[in-house]
């Protein structure tokens, strides 16, 4: 088995200066790894910590304390303290988020939108359009908007751009943040079949699933993190 | 999943294009900038935030060659050895401004020669690095000009015929055209409505990430530098309060004059 993470004795706490200096304390020591070919669901409940904890993991929220080392290129690497552009090249690798929103770029169209990190890893023209397209069709994105840019486009029909995006070439590593939250039943269950090839092609998932069924089905693992809550 | 082997390992790059250590500049007793410190290497993007006054064009005119700071240093490696920017001849320093590195103004009409045509305002710098051949650089100024959505037929006309948003889509290409390493720009997209900032924006994403250039952008709006930017400085009273990678910096901020500035936007 191959580790993909390995989280130290991390803790988070916000301090909220212009509330008087707040501070508010979410985990403490939390501790864990994480092999490739394996799911970790994280579990507890709302304001646990959930999303902060994957967010640390991919290099956004900043721990007070602790260290990450992500497997980067066989290397484990502290995101933790790396330096900006060695967490962008982790990132461009290594590690993908995929959250319910999409970050809309104006004047990209939705196919560009998935062609993208194709290109970035060096995959031709011809073969990121084929795959952005089947990827699309999979998700059940209408064709006539494939060349439009998604700043008009639904809720529902975001989120599956988004998806389409991070699943059209999983990364070794994929952080996930409530992906089915307003999809219909049937486009919940190809993201539920996205990760689970994801997964069983080796990448290491870490995520968060409100809906039990979604839950049960992608998980190989959990983790509650309300054990790491720090003892006031 | 695909193997990601062609990307060269981001340790194995050589060196940073630019080291800027304890650079300050003062007016009088005022502070214009004191101590700033960083690297930037080749292909990133730093971001420089921070209230009106916090600065931001001091520090840019330090780092551009512009105005001499009172203390500190700005390393450029053009070749392989780092050069102090302010202790190589005046002339030595313009041949840098004018080759390998360019400057985009806020106002077009400081970064551009409003009395000269848009060709020659693009072919001009080509002049200056030495090409000579007048199809050619004709030829390249069009290709400029149509990069930048400016229609090839307004290559004769003056910058004056020209609206705000084109005039600053001008300036960029006279200063793209020359292929620098590194570009500084200061509230390029200020002084333009909304819809036209919105496809300068575009354009420079665009351009900065297709070129692989290295770029230093000053502005005070948090959504341009989420948009444009890898990195990010946060400025006040002449001092960088906090820095680190852009969504770090505007997602968990640590600074109470960041929370203070990521508080006052909705959404970012
Ligand atoms: N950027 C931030 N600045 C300050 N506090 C934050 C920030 N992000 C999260 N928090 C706080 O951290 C705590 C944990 O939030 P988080 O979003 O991680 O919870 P969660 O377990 O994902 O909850 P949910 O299930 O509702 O999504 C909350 O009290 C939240 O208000
Ligand atoms: N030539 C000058 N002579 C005297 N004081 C100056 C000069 N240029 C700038 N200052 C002062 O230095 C400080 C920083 O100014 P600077 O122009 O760098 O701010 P800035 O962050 O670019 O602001 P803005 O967002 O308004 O452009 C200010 O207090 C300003 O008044
Ligand atoms: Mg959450
Ligand atoms: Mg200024």
């Amino acid at each position: 088995m191959t580790t993909m993470i390995q989280v130290e004795n991390v803790a988070k706490t916000f301090t909220l200066h212009n509330q008087g200096g707040t501070r508010l304390p979410v985990f403490d020591d939390v501790n864990f790894t994480v092999e490739a070919g394996e799911a970790l669901v994280l579990a507890g409940a709302s304001g646990a910590g959930k999303s902060s904890l994957l967010r640390i993991l991919y290099g956004n929220y900043r721990p007070t304390s602790g260290a990450i080392r992500i497997t980067h290129a066989g290397r484990p690497v502290d995101i933790v303290s790396a330096v900006p552009r060695t967490v962008l090249d982790i990132r461009r690798r290594t590690l993908g988020f995929v959250s319910q929103f999409l970050r809309v770029i104006p004047r990209v169209s939705a196919l560009d939108i998935v062609r993208d990190p194709l290109l970035a890893r060096g995959a031709s023209q011809g073969e990121a359009s084929d795959r952005a397209k089947a990827m699309l069709t999979r998700l059940n994105l209408p064709e006539r908007l494939w060349n439009l840019a998604p700043a008009t486009f639904s809720g529902g029909e975001q989120q599956r751009v988004n998806i389409a995006r991070s699943f059209v070439d999983p990364s070794p590593i994929m952080l996930i943040d409530e992906p089915t939250a307003s999809l219909d039943a049937a486009n919940r269950d190809v993201v539920v079949e996205l990760i689970s090839e994801a997964r069983t092609a080796g990448s290491a998932i870490v995520g968060i699933f409100h809906d039990e069924a979604v839950r049960e089905r992608v998980a190989t693992r959990y983790l509650d993190i309300t054990s790491f809550r720090k003892a006031a | 999943m695909t193997v990601h082997a062609s990307f060269p390992d981001a340790a194995l790059e050589p060196a940073p294009l630019l080291t800027v250590s304890g650079v300050s500049r003062f007016y009088g007793e005022r502070i214009g900038c004191a101590d700033v410190s960083f690297d930037l290497w080749p292909g990133e993007v730093l971001g420089i935030v921070g209230e009106s006054g916090s600065g931001k064009s001091t520090l840019l005119r330090c780092l551009a060659g512009i105005d001499k700071p009172d203390a500190g240093e700005v390393l450029f490696r053009a070749g392989p050895e780092p050069l102090d920017i302010y202790s190589v001849s005046e002339q030595e320093r313009r041949r840098l401004m004018r080759t390998a590195w360019g400057i985009v103004h806020q106002n077009p009409r400081d970064g551009l020669r409003m009395d000269v045509t848009a060709g020659g305002n693009v072919g001009e710098r080509l002049m200056d690095r030495g090409d000579r051949h007048y199809g050619k650089i004709r030829e390249r100024a069009l290709d400029w000009l149509q990069r930048v959505e400016i229609a090839g037929s307004r290559i004769d006309d003056r910058p004056r015929q020209f609206s705000g948003g084109m005039q600053q889509r001008l300036q960029i290409a006279r200063v793209l055209v020359s292929e620098p390493r590194l570009v500084f720009m200061d509230e390029p997209t200020g002084g333009l409505d909304v819809s036209v900032q919105a496809r300068l924006l575009d354009l420079l994403r665009v351009l900065v990430r297709d070129l692989g250039l290295a770029a230093i952008i000053v502005t005070h709006d948090l959504a341009v530098a989420r948009l444009l930017t890898d990195r990010l400085m946060v400025m006040k009273d002449g001092h960088v309060v906090e820095q680190g990678l852009t969504d770090q910096v505007l997602d968990d901020p640590h600074h109470a004059y960041t929370q203070l500035l990521t508080s006052a936007v909705l959404s970012v």
